[in-house]
């Protein structure tokens, strides 16, 4: 069984009078272990996807089921769950809490898996040394690089051992040498058995991943597998 | 924040100032016998009743004996006859007009009095008829200025000519703002009624004495058993059967006197019901200044947790993200607001204590205020409650955010 399954699935914004189809339809299946690019201009759906994929969001229509579990029409804490314990999301923009410091961050999942308190912090360590930032433990964000601040955030997604690793432009907000370390850690992910799914505008990137599918206009136009 | 700082602190020391006045009253109530003293006293019979009111004997020393046969649920019983006397010391010093109760042993447990030298009268002085008295702190410092109780005590007052052997002295009875003036040394305020001058005038002699020196030479026809009394004055048992008892007095009563009403019994219970409702309003209008700032006081902590939602949606955002349900949130914002509360809560304890230093400065003759852990719980409770209820419209508001939306928000 596909690990997400996606039917005709459209989501449609309303602003004002105007419908806007951010996902006109979309049929996608992905197998547990893929590592999947997803490719697209500006304003194509990418993020709408990404966003129903990581249990975000719920489609206006469709079928959609992630790791067995149908969640067209699931409840916010449903759709909670999910989000703590079989998906973890990183972001463009890093969305690291600036008041908490490394390992806080990186322990925010466990908060609310109902994990012990001493055993969180003994896995937000084990986290952060798996992305190399052993020796950050007690910095806050602002005093991190970009480049510090998306392993921290790498480290948070992977901290409840999800099945599932998305990344929306990841590297989107790092100079290339630092994407390059990031785009690193997520093959290692990949190889370590993780499904692994990455929003990127970069062609060097999209050239690494086996399967690459483009959007254009919240359809699939393109898709290639190596 | 400020309010409930305000709002905790006022709501402690109006607990504190009313548990003062409460105690002060319990007291003073106490001292004056309690609600457990009921007086029977002669009355005119009603109209209806006129043309049998000869038919009673009236109020005598049998109704006395009677009640303490049959009425059970009374513990003290003693009958009262006064006259008027000139009271003197044997020194030839002034002399004043006084009245003098005859009474029995009873009567001090009854009103519960206290000693401030010698001894109450007792059932020996009764059987003898003896020539003793007891006398109010105001009479002893009348006839023997200066001189300590204990001194007063084997000395002769000269009531209407006849020695009598002072053998107790009663001690000051005062209200307690009277008290603390005189201790401030000032002059205690001047009042239309004095509730414990009958004991601090007081002139007890046996009863049967009264009787054979003062009464029985202008009634030659009475025996004491058949002369009218005074007053008949009873000490009610348990208050938890204060009706009952009444009603056994009554019955009591009714059948000696032929079903004629010419007795009525008093009883303190209008007048402790009014004082304690004055306190009941003392309390009320502490207690409505302190929920109107606790209320202040809580929609200032809603304002302070609106204004932080509204500056952290991306927090919220992140949380959601990460797995956190709506509920996680919602408990969140509650904790916040409640711990801001709390805060609030315990420097608005620091201030009461400074609040009650205050009053007993401002008043220092007032009744001292009591303040008790209880009140303190109490009041902290209250501005936990007030945190909560303020913290819900924030939280629910914090925890419906959809993810998406807070997480694009800046
Ligand atoms: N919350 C929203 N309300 C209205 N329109 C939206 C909203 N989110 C996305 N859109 C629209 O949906 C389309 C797809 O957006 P998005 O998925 O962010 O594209 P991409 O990530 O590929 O740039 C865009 O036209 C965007 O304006
Ligand atoms: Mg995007």
């Amino acid at each position: 069984m596909s690990i997400l399954e996606f039917e005709g699935v459209r989501k449609t914004y309303r602003v004002g009078e105007q419908e806007i189809h951010a996902l006109a339809g979309i049929d996608l299946r992905i197998e547990e272990g893929e590592f999947v690019a997803i490719i697209g201009p500006s304003g194509s759906g990418k993020s709408t996807l990404m966003h129903l994929l990581g249990c975000l969001d719920t489609p206006t229509e469709g079928r959609m089921v992630v790791c067995g579990t149908d969640l067209s029409r699931a409840t916010p804490d449903t759709l909670a769950r999910m989000r703590n314990r079989e998906i973890g999301f990183v972001f463009q923009s890093f969305n690291l809490l600036p008041q908490l410091d490394v390992v806080a961050n990186i322990g925010l999942p466990l908060v609310y898996s109902g994990v012990p308190r001493r055993d969180q912090r003994a896995r937000a360590e084990e986290a952060a040394r798996r992305v190399g930032l052993g020796d950050r433990l007690a910095n806050r964000p602002p005093q991190l690089s970009g480049g510090q601040c998306q392993r921290v955030a790498i480290a948070r997604a992977l901290v409840n051992n999800p099945r599932i690793v998305f990344g929306d432009e990841p590297t989107g907000n790092l100079d290339s040498a630092t994407g390059r370390n990031i785009l690193t850690i997520f093959k290692e992910l990949h190889a370590a058995g993780k499904t692994i799914i990455l929003v990127t505008h970069d062609p060097a990137i999209a050239a690494e991943a086996p399967r690459v599918i483009e959007l254009c206009d919240g359809r699939i136009v393109k898709e290639a597998k190596a | 924040m400020l309010g409930v700082v305000l709002g905790v602190s006022s709501l402690i020391a109006t607990m504190a100032l009313t548990r003062g006045i409460e105690e002060g009253m319990h007291i003073f109530m106490q001292q004056l016998g309690g609600l457990e003293l009921v007086k029977v006293v002669p009355n005119e019979p009603s109209s209806l009743m006129l043309e049998f009111a000869n038919l009673s004997p009236g109020l005598t020393l049998r109704d006395a004996h009677s009640l303490r046969n049959s009425a059970t649920l009374i513990s003290h019983i003693s009958p009262e006859i006064t006259h008027t006397v000139s009271a003197a010391c044997s020194d030839a010093g002034n002399s004043e007009r006084r009245k003098a109760r005859g009474i029995l042993p009873d009567h001090f447990v009854i009103g519960i009095h206290g000693l401030a030298a010698g001894r109450w009268l007792v059932d020996l002085d009764i059987e003898r008829g003896a020539r003793c008295a007891v006398i109010g702190h105001t009479v002893a410092n009348q006839l023997w200025p200066g001189t300590p109780a204990a001194d007063i005590i084997g000395r002769t007052i000269l009531l209407d000519q006849t020695p009598f052997e002072v053998v107790g002295v009663l001690p000051l009875y005062e209200q307690e703002e009277d008290t603390r003036a005189r201790q401030l040394g000032k002059k205690p305020r001047a009042r239309r009624w004095d509730p414990f001058r009958q004991k601090n005038e007081a002139v007890l002699i046996p009863f049967s004495t009264m009787f054979h020196e003062f009464r029985s030479g202008a009634f030659p026809e009475n025996s004491m058993d058949s002369l009218k009394l005074d007053a008949l004055t009873v000490r009610i048992g348990n208050l938890d059967h204060f009706r009952a008892a009444l009603g056994q007095i009554r019955s009591v009563l009714d059948l000696s006197h032929r079903g004629v009403d010419d007795y009525d019994l008093e009883t303190r219970e209008d007048w402790f019901d009014r004082i304690e409702s004055s306190v009941r309003a003392t309390r009320l209008s502490g207690g409505l200044i302190s929920a109107i700032s606790l209320i202040v006081g809580g929609i200032g902590i809603m304002n302070i947790m609106l204004a932080s939602i509204s500056e952290r949606i991306r927090e919220f955002g992140i949380r959601l993200a990460v797995g956190a349900r709506p509920r996680d949130i919602f408990r969140q914002i509650l904790v916040e607001s409640m711990l801001i509360s709390l805060l609030g809560g315990l420097l608005g304890v620091g201030a009461s204590l400074g609040l009650i230093e205050i009053l007993k400065m401002i008043s220092p003759t007032e009744n001292i205020p009591v303040l008790t852990t209880g009140s303190i719980l109490f009041s902290v409770a209250f501005a936990l409650a007030s945190g909560l209820l303020s913290g819900l419209y924030p939280a629910s508001k914090a925890a419906h955010l959809d993810p998406i939306t807070a997480l694009r928000y800046d």
